[in-house]
């Protein structure tokens, strides 16, 4: 007992010491804990390379333009604000990353996600990696947007822009939330839903992103079952039937044929909320995606709702 | 003789059917109890949902899945007869690639006035890949086994197709997944409607040809001796089986495994007239699926997913292939046409000189020159010198020099198996070896959430053993193991197959890294594992090389090798053993990619490499040549994307093989 309490003493000595000589050195080196660790920088990172669109937005709205981006083509279409900067060198696809074009945009930062986790390896010899997941399944997604948010802030030294957004966002939710309820009125809850073809749909979940939003708006989810890894239920039309007297919001892009198919299926006509003129259709958003991505989905959610119905 | 052989089919049916009335039972249960079946039947109460349901999802499921079931196992069982092959199935024929490559291409471009025409336009795609299998194969010596060769060409070269088309279209890959995992999801009854004339028409005409088939049976030479029009009765037949298994795919997806299944199955237990065979198989493949599917719906929900039924099926089925086909005769008498010429015995040593100078060459322009989407970059010319310069060399030689020693590990190894085998057509991916591999990645990648690659590299290697003991374990007769190896490796490849698809189903935002993977890129890989993986090849390269006196022995037939004195059937195991090791250890470095163990080996023969030596040297240096080259094209055809390298050494094999059949006609 004694022996363990002068160690305890002698670790916490050498732990104030180890301290003491941090904030000696000349710049605070940054700690942040991620996929792989722990990650320490020198200095916040100047020259970001983004490998998923959610880092992509996130940066920009930080207000700093990443150097390299992946999928740049297809953020425009799915993702499209914040706009990409007018510069930046583009890495082909996310799940293969140009390792030569990387080297090329001389990152001090690369962030990430663990799908490309066997390439770490590489990226590592390149520059400080970040690796940090879009979505666990364990915890809302918001919830894991707004971390990651704070994350990406505290790499590149830009904290107070992180406060003050999320601060905006959180007001803005709000604002949305309240305009919702004035249109579904106070007894409707909503379900968002992605028609993978005319037979199978796949329904959001709690955690999903809009699910997560849908509750940081204080609009009621209406499926509350079980989900799968990605935070969403998928099945045949009866998965939806349940919840016929809500409000359904369906999500694009779904392809014209197939969409044209379900409008005119049965089983689709039956259900209360075509009859109820309860279906809007959402614009193209990214379900993965982060903070700002998740505003976009509430602003778009809420001017979807106010225009009236699909059809 | 007669009385017995019909015994066990008859059984089978009937089991199958009272399973089957089973389902229909528990299906009407609810409706049954309240006197509303015949309602719910023809005309459901349109207020209430369960009837809805039942009506439009559930009664329609119930009779594409017979029908879907039927169609495929006849159009399998036609296909069986005519090809004399109990492994052929429809899709051997390249059909399900070709409607899968159609409605892919109509799914991501066409518009909705255009929806019409969906259908009719994924039987074009199935038809045209018939066209072109049978273009290739027709007026050929040898035109069963060309057929097959064939089919697998268009096979690869239209799945890879598709894949490109996806790796750029990632916005839609989960729904073609789905249709490609075989769903038999309704909607209503418009693919009901649609499937059911398609395949009335189809079974009559394959019926009523079914006659002038028992003459197929017999064999060419026999056919024709009786006045048969050969090539016009297999055409026509063949065009009708398509048909069916188009219009199947078209409106189901990929249910694969019933076609090749139900039919050999049949055979197996006794039904040899092919018109017995037929009408056998149409009732045993519609019972089966609707069967199936039942069991198949009973997981849905299960994890807030679905479970595709085509994939499931296929994995229901894949361990009884074993089973059924211990007893099949395997490639019967599969002889490759160049063997006519295989006495000439020339010294290579000129095109040898030649392969390995463009090898050299190529190498320095690997490394050197890449396009960086303005054009040509070369490296200390138009770009200059600096200290990031040596880290791209060393990333490019890291990616070229995994593509090389996967293209010689795999080039031995097929060289090994055509030989042993004696099967020109026969390639590493056949021992089961590599798909035992890369499942064992794939399952810890995605269901257990391993991402390191060093332990993703054991856990590959730890399945790769497994599945060499199971090999030993399924090969204790030695004298049937190149058939056992055949069949072992099919039933795994189909069990990888089944799960690949369900994975792709429920990867979300992996999918598009898995099926990088997948096609085979040496993205991944580091200079450890190159070095570990080209000792390996090195040393079975030589013990290959010094065992090439037995290894001829081997190619030129078990008789008269064993007439010889020679133990050839331990010594056959022992060569397929190598092959398998080299194929799992190609999996490792690049994912299960495997064209090349089937290109090279086939490339040196044809320049004219023939003894056992010269030939594992030559295709080694072939396969290292186009690997290289693929390699290189992966990395800047399409710059800054980084394409998988598999997917260009399948295209370029493919056309390399598409020229070569239309040049020689």
């Amino acid at each position: 007992m004694m022996k363990l309490r002068i160690f305890l003493c002698c670790f916490g000595l050498i732990a104030i010491a180890l301290s003491f000589a941090k904030t000696n050195a000349k710049a605070d080196p940054i700690s942040i804990e991620h996929e792989r660790g722990i990650l320490t920088l020198p200095a916040p990172a100047k020259r970001v390379a983004t490998i998923s669109w959610a880092f992509t937005e996130t940066v920009i709205t930080l207000g700093l333009d990443p150097v390299a981006i992946a999928d740049a083509k297809d953020y425009v279409d799915w993702v499209s604000k914040p706009d990409l900067p007018s510069d930046f060198i583009d890495l082909g696809q996310r799940s293969s990353p140009n390792l030569e074009a990387l080297r090329a945009a001389k990152p001090d930062l690369i962030i990430t996600i663990p799908d490309i986790g066997m390439a770490y390896g590489k990226l590592v010899e390149i520059a400080p990696v970040l690796e940090l997941k879009l979505f666990d399944e364990k915890r809302p997604a918001f919830e894991t947007a707004r971390e990651t948010l704070a994350k990406v802030a505290k790499a590149t030294g830009r904290e107070a822009q992180a406060e003050t957004y999320l601060k905006h966002v959180d007001q803005k939710l709000v604002e949305y939330g309240e305009r919702i309820h004035a249109v579904i009125g106070p007894d409707q809850k909503v379900n968002v839903v992605y028609f993978f073809d005319e037979s199978n749909v796949g329904i959001y979940g709690k955690t999903s992103m809009p699910g997560s939003v849908l509750t940081a708006m204080n609009v009621p989810l209406a499926y509350r079952g079980e989900v799968n890894k990605w935070g969403f239920a998928r099945g045949e039309f009866d998965i939806i039937a349940p919840f016929a007297k809500e409000t359904l919001v369906y999500t694009n892009p779904v392809p014209e044929v197939v969409l044209k198919k379900i409008w005119n299926s049965p089983m689709w006509n039956v259900m209360d909320f075509v009859r109820n003129k309860r279906v809007y259709e959402l614009p193209v958003v990214w379900a993965y995606g982060g903070v700002p991505s998740a505003l976009r989905f509430a602003e778009l959610l809420t001017e979807s709702l106010e225009n009236g119905p699909h059809q | 003789m007669i009385k017995t052989s019909h015994r066990t089919p008859t059984l089978l049916l009937a089991a199958l059917g009272v399973l089957s009335i089973g389902v229909l039972v528990i299906d009407f249960w609810p409706f049954l109890q309240n006197g509303l079946a015949g309602q719910v039947m023809f005309t459901p109460d349109e207020t209430d949902f369960d009837q809805i349901l039942f009506h439009y999802s559930t009664l329609p499921r119930l009779a594409m899945a017979f029908l879907c079931g039927a169609g495929l196992a006849l159009a399998g069982a036609a296909i069986q007869t005519v090809l004399r092959n109990p492994l052929a199935s429809p899709t051997t024929l390249g059909v399900g690639a070709g409607v899968e490559f159609a409605l892919t291409i109509f799914v991501l471009v066409a518009p909705a006035s255009l929806a019409l025409f969906q259908e009719a336009f994924a039987l074009a795609g199935g038809m045209i890949a018939l066209g072109a299998v049978y273009l290739i194969a027709a007026k050929r010596g040898n035109a069963t086994l060309w057929l097959i060769l064939a089919g697998m060409i268009i096979n690869l070269l239209l799945q890879s197709g598709t894949q490109i088309l996806l790796l750029f279209n990632e916005q839609y890959l989960q729904s073609i997944f789905m249709w490609g995992a075989g769903d038999l999801a309704q909607n209503g009854w418009e693919a009901t409607q649609f499937v059911l004339p398609r395949i009335v028409i189809g079974m009559a005409a394959v019926l009523l040809l079914s006659r002038p088939l028992d003459l197929l049976a017999l064999g060419d030479d026999t056919a024709s001796s009786l006045g048969a029009k050969v090539t016009v009765l297999r055409l026509l037949i063949l065009g009708f089986a398509v048909f069916i298994t188009a219009s199947v795919i078209s409106a189901a997806g990929m249910i694969g495994f019933i076609g090749l299944a139900v039919p050999a199955a049949l055979r197996i237990a006794g039904l040899t007239r092919s018109r017995d065979l037929m009408i056998y198989s149409v009732l045993t493949g519609g019972f089966t699926l609707l069967v199936i599917d039942f069991i198949v719906r009973q997981f849905n929900g299960l994890g807030g997913d679905i479970l595709p039924t085509g994939a499931a099926t296929a994995l229901f089925g894949a361990p009884f292939i074993i089973l059924i086909l211990r007893k099949a005769k395997i490639m019967p008498g599969s002889q490759s046409e160049d063997q006519h010429s295989d006495q000439e015995i020339t010294s290579k040593t000129g095109l040898s000189i030649l392969l390995t100078a463009l090898l050299a060459i190529g190498l320095v322009f690997s490394l050197f020159v890449s396009l960086d989407g303005t054009g040509f970059a070369v490296l200390g010319w138009t770009v200059n010198w600096n200290d990031n310069s040596f880290d791209i060399i060393t990333g490019r030689a890291e990616r070229t020099f995994a593509a090389m020693i996967c293209g010689a590990a795999l080039a031995v190894s097929g060289t090994l198996i055509q030989r042993v085998g004696r099967n020109p057509l026969a390639s590493p991916e056949i021992t089961g070896v590599s798909s035992a591999t890369a499942l064992a990645i794939i399952l810890a990648l995605t269901m257990f959430g391993f991402a390191q690659r060093a332990d993703l590299m054991i856990i590959g290697a730890a399945g790769g053993i497994i599945s060499l003991i199971v090999l030993l374990a399924l090969c204790r007769k030695f004298t049937h193991a190149p058939h056992y190896m055949l069949l072992n490796g099919l039933a795994l490849t189909a069990i990888l197959g089944a799960i690949v698809r369900i994975v792709l189903t429920r990867s979300g935002t992996q999918t598009s890294m898995l099926m990088s993977w997948l096609a085979g890129t040496t993205y991944f890989t580091n200079m450890d594992e190159v070095m570990i993986v080209a000792g390996v090849t090195t040393v079975l390269l030589i013990v290959a090389i010094a065992l090439r006196r037995p290894l001829e022995m081997a190619s030129l037939g078990t008789d008269q090798s064993v007439s010889l004195g020679l133990g050839i059937t331990t010594f056959q195991f022992a060569m397929m053993f190598l092959a398998a090791i080299l194929a799992a250890a190609a999996t490792l470095l690049v994912g299960p990619l495997s064209f090349v163990g089937l290109m090279a080996p086939h490339l040196a023969r044809v320049a004219g490499y023939r003894l056992a030596g010269g030939h594992l040297l030559g295709s080694v240096l072939i396969g290292v040549n186009v690997m290289m080259v693929a390699e290189w094209l992966a990395r800047n055809l399409l710059y800054p994307a980084q394409l998988p390298t598999g997917l260009i050494a399948a295209l370029i094999g493919t056309s390399y093989f598409l020229l070569l059949a239309v040049r020689k006609r």
